[in-house]
Formats: structure tokens, C-alpha cells, sequence
């Protein structure tokens, strides 16, 4: 299999399981968890290396992901106990943990060099060569496994959850008034976020993930409210941002995942733009009308 | 989407059929020190690259669609090692089950490794300026690139001019009187410089770029100035100046006499025409600066 075939499809597994995640953060004003994340994880990698002594990806994965989930919770738990608004309290959770991660370093580490971006941030362009190996065969690259497992459990909290996320995510009065446990479904949540993006973050790199939790599902969020026609053009636009991504960067023979981010981008504004002049026309079909 | 598949799937069958153009053998590097010291090694029937360029800090370098491209397509992969090149290093290491890929610091025999964090055992990356450190580290990937059967007709001299530039730089910098053999700058990318060659190597930051450095650094490190009578301190090329630069300022502010010596180059190679694109000058390139500010 060509190297330029498991990037695309490493893209798309990342664009579409960030995405589905991504609707209900854009739909619940905390989109930006995913960028908290990226700064929160530090303590915990430090952490993984002093307990480890090691920097191996897999010990940084452990440490991040669980300093992914403390924050998370740390997010829901400000905002629904200290009744912070929910980006500020996204603002004040990363921004200590990342501050505590740093004086770590700087207490027990400063001669080794160990940061997110050097021992946990992969990258899309290494992930042909990041191969599975059982015994001496190679199943494929890692990430690829990864990303389909990740979209499994994905795709089953979803599926599952469905009622409970759509309700909580568009009206938690309404939600809590008929009985639905709302900081459980926060909680299950934000746990599935962590995990997938400290996963993705390995895979991929920060930027990418980021871009693609928040922007795909903002311009779904254009096309329509509805919760499933969201759902359905997140996984269209990430798909296409994923592919487009890849032959813009090879054309121009740059980055990535940046490639990746930036034809995002562009389908934020083809959509915004759109939809600004279908506003106008729509005016203008009604003031010709009345 | 149909169409987008079967598209891509041109695309990708169009990637395949175009590269034909196999019979020179192909190394790829990672620092631009290895590759110029393979280039300067190695016959016309093999082609060298580097993958990072100009004033890129190996720890956090960001690979393109052509990195990916001359990774595939390299033969044989030379690399630092010692967890230099950061995430890299895992990679390499996979990529090391399919086809043969070198680590220069595993040709350094461990009495000779400088650690950073000495209860750990983590190596210093930072090989290339002890000269003859980074001799030892060229003799075993030349070796290892004779196992490979790739000859390397131009590496005798290449190790004359090394041995000798070991000697001049000795030479350069015991003509700098001992109390003022003090290197101080921002990043500690010279602590096998100093060993090697009786200079005292002072960093501001440590080996990390993210730990910043904090207010009592720069009060500590002025305090030194003060008590050793330093008179310059040094920018790198590859990490910001802003560190070195509060340092003189907070020097100033108390009437020590202190001034930036120069730019290091210290993670790559400087870029073209600025004397300092091969290895060789840019330890000259550095070895002056700093001979001329400390005398």
C-alpha cells in the first residue's frame, strides 16, 4: 500500500472521529477543550518521565491521557460547582496545569529535553512509517489501528448515547427537568474527547486535531442546526479537508497536517461566505415578493 | 465521493510511476552536520540529503510532503541519535526494521557521554562540537555505511581536515586567558564544546526549549558576570535571543560592563553564503566569535 494511501486514511479517521466529538463541543460552547488539552497534558508527561525514566511514546500517551481527563473533568467540574463560564474555566483549568507542567520541568527536568512537542506530538508525515509489528510482520501502520478502534468506540457512544447527548448538548434545563443525569453525559463526554485527542495528538500532531474538533463541525453549524444533518456534513467537510489537505500539501510540497487545517478553513468560508449571499438574495426574493 | 476516490486513486498510482530514477543510491540525513560530512565523503554514484534546514531546531523540526517523500525513498538513513531529532526517534527507529538506518550516537563509546540529568543516564544530544568527539561518531557511520557497501573514498582527507580543525580550535581558545574562558548563552547545546576544549559552558534555559527560563536565572547569571568578570555572552541561531538579551539588560541596569558576543551557530547549520553552511565553518564560524569577544 502506498505510504500517500495511509495518510489519507489516518486524515480521515482523525477528521471524522475529532468531528463527531466536535458537534456536541461546538453545540455546548466548549470547543475549545481540545486546544486546552494540548497545554494540560505537560504535567502528565512529565510525571510519566520521572515515575518512567523513559520517553518512549507509550508511557507519554499514559501520562497525557490521564492529565486529559483531569482536565476535562477539572473543566465540567469549575464550571458546574463555581459556576464559571465555560470558557473560562477552560482558560483558568490549561493554563495552571500547563504553568505546573512547566515548573516541573524546570524543577526536575530542565537538562533533559521533554516537552509535549518533542516526546508526544507525532506527525501525519511519519505515520507510513509508523508500523505495527506482530513478530516480524508489519499489520499496517499504527495509527491507522489506533484511529479505527478510537472511531468504534466512537461511533458506539454515540449511537448509544444519542438522546441523552443531543438533549444535554442543545437545552440542559429541558434535559434535567426530565430526569437525565446531565453532568454524567458531560462527563462521558469529555472522557471520549481526552482520550481521542491525546490518541490523535500521537498520531497526527496538535494542530491538526484542534482544527479539525473545532472547524468541521462550526461550518456544519452554518449549513444546518439540525443534530444530524451536522453530524453528516462534519464527516463530508473533514473527509474532504483530509483529502484536499493531502494534494495541496503535495502540490506544494508542504506541511501536512497544516495542509490538512488550512482546506478546513476554506470550507468555513466558501460555507460562510455562501450562506451571506444566500441571506441577501433571500431578502431580496422577499422584498420583490411583498 | 465516488469521483474524490477514484481521483485520489489516480493521484496516488500517478505518485508511483513517476520516480524513475533509481541508480544513484540514496542517504538520507537528518542534521545538516551529518550531511555535509557524508557529502563530503561519499562517491558521485550516491546522493546525500539532509532533511532540515537552516537554523531548524532538530527537537521540534516539522517534516513536509518531501521529507516524507526522500524517507521513502532513501536507502539508508543517517541520523544523531540520543533522542536529538525528539518524536523522530521512534519513527527512525521503525523505519530501522526495513531498511538500515544509522545513529551516530551509538558510535560513542559511553565513558565519553555528558548527561543532563546525571541520575537518569540520558545522554546530551549536542555531539558535534568536540571535534573529535564527532570523529569517533563518523568513523562508526562510515563503517556502518561500508557494511552497506558504500564506499567512502573521500573520508581519509575529510578526517585530516577534522583533526586538524580539532587542533585549531584548541589552539584558539587556550590563546583566550583562563579566567575569561566562560561561555555563557541561551540554550545548553555546548556542554561537549566545553569539555573538550577547557571553556566553562554556562546555559541559561537547559537542553529544553520549553523550560523557560525564570527571573532567579537571570538574576543568578548577572550575579556571575559580576563575580567572574564577563565580558560577553552569546545568541544562538536556532533558539530565541530574548533570554540573553534580559540578561544583558539586567547586567546594564547595574553598571556591568557586558555585550552580546555574537551569534552561535549551535541545533543546524547556518544558511548559504553565510560561511557557516558546512560543518567545518561553522565551528570556525563559532570558535571565532567567540575567541574575538573574550580576549
Amino acid at each position: 500500500m502506498s505510504p500517500d494511501f495511509w495518510i489519507v486514511i489516518t486524515g480521515i479517521l482523525v477528521a471524522v472521529n475529532c468531528g463527531l466529538l466536535g458537534v456536541f463541543l461546538v453545540l455546548r460552547k466548549s470547543a475549545m477543550v481540545g486546544d486546552a488539552i494540548s497545554h494540560a497534558v505537560l504535567p502528565g508527561i512529565v510525571i510519566a518521565y520521572l515515575l518512567t525514566d523513559s520517553r518512549s511514546s507509550i508511557w507519554m500517551m499514559l501520562g497525557a491521557a490521564v492529565f486529559g481527563i483531569i482536565t476535562t473533568f477539572f473543566i465540567e467540574f469549575l464550571h458546574r460547582k463555581a459556576r464559571v463560564q465555560s470558557d473560562a474555566s477552560i482558560g483558568v483549568t490549561f493554563t495552571w496545569l500547563f504553568a505546573i507542567g512547566v515548573i516541573l520541568v524546570s524543577l526536575f527536568s530542565g537538562n533533559v529535553d521533554i516537552d509535549q512537542e518533542c516526546v508526544l506530538y507525532g506527525d501525519i508525515a511519519y505515520v507510513p512509517f509508523d508500523l505495527f509489528f506482530l513478530g516480524e510482520n508489519s499489520l499496517g501502520p499504527a495509527p491507522v489501528w489506533m484511529g479505527s478502534i478510537n472511531m468504534l468506540v466512537i461511533a458506539l457512544v454515540v449511537a448509544l448515547g444519542y438522546r441523552g447527548l443531543f438533549l444535554t448538548s442543545f437545552d440542559t434545563g429541558y434535559a434535567s427537568s426530565i430526569g437525565l443525569n446531565t453532568g454524567a453525559w458531560n462527563y462521558l463526554l469529555m472522557g471520549a474527547v481526552s482520550l481521542t485527542v491525546v490518541l490523535s495528538f500521537n498520531s497526527v500532531g496538535a494542530i491538526l486535531v484542534v482544527a479539525f474538533l473545532v472547524v468541521p463541525p462550526a461550518t456544519a453549524y452554518l449549513i444546518s442546526k439540525r443534530l444530524e444533518t451536522m453530524i453528516a456534513s462534519t464527516v463530508v467537510l473533514g473527509t474532504l479537508s483530509a483529502v484536499g489537505g493531502y494534494l495541496l500539501a503535495d502540490l506544494w510540497s508542504a506541511s501536512i497536517s497544516a495542509s490538512m487545517a488550512v482546506f478546513s478553513g476554506i470550507f468555513f468560508a466558501l460555507v460562510f461566505g455562501y450562506s451571506l449571499v444566500g441571506k441577501k438574495l433571500r431578502k431580496r426574493v422577499h422584498l420583490s415578493e411583498s | 465521493m465516488l469521483k474524490h476516490i477514484v481521483f485520489l486513486g489516480l493521484i496516488l498510482m500517478g505518485c508511483q510511476a513517476a520516480d524513475p530514477k533509481p541508480e544513484k543510491v540514496k542517504i538520507v540525513c537528518t542534521t545538516g552536520m551529518i550531511g555535509d560530512a557524508l557529502a563530503n565523503v561519499v562517491d558521485t554514484t550516491v546522493q546525500v540529503v539532509s532533511l532540515m534546514g537552516p537554523g531548524t531546531d532538530p527537537h521540534l523540526f516539522k517534516p513536509t510532503k518531501s521529507s516524507l517523500d526522500h524517507l521513502s525513498s532513501a536507502d539508508i538513513i543517517v541520523a544523531n541519535g540520543l533522542h536529538l531529532e525528539g518524536r523522530m526517534q521512534d519513527i527512525l527507529e521503525k523505519i530501522g526494521r526495513t531498511k538500515p538506518v544509522i545513529f551516530l550516537g551509538e558510535g560513542i563509546e559511553e565513558q565519553f557521554l555528558l548527561y543532563g540529568d546525571e541520575a537518569k543516564q540520558i545522554p546530551d544530544p549536542h555531539l558535534w562540537f568536540d571535534v573529535e568527539l564527532w570523529v569517533n561518531g563518523l568513523d562508526y557511520v562510515v563503517e556502518a555505511l561500508n557494511k552497506e557497501s558504500i564506499s567512502t573514498p573521500g573520508y581519509a582527507s575529510y578526517k585530516d581536515d577534522l583533526n586538524n580543525l580539532d587542533t585549531w580550535v584548541g589552539e584558539e581558545i587556550s590563546g583566550v586567558s583562563e579566567e575569561n574562558r566562560v561561555l555563557l548563552t541561551a540554550h545548553d547545546a555546548f556542554a561537549y564544546f566545553g569539555e573538550a576544549y577547557g571553556i566553562e559552558v554556562i546555559g541559561l534555559q537547559g537542553i529544553s526549549t520549553v523550560a523557560e527560563y525564570g527571573i532567579r536565572d537571570v538574576t543568578n547569571m548577572v550575579d556571575l558576570i559580576e563575580a567572574q568578570g564577563i565580558k560577553a555572552v552569546f545568541v544562538e541561531s536556532s533558539i530565541s535571543s530574548r533570554s540573553i538579551e534580559a540578561v544583558v539588560a539586567g547586567a546594564q541596569k547595574r553598571n556591568i560592563d557586558v555585550s552580546i558576543g555574537g551569534t552561535l551557530y549551535s541545533d543546524a547549520l547556518g544558511p548559504r553564503g553565510s560561511g557557516a553552511e558546512s560543518y567545518i565553518g561553522m565551528v570556525q564560524h563559532n570558535v571565532n566569535t567567540i575567541v574575538n569577544a573574550l580576549r
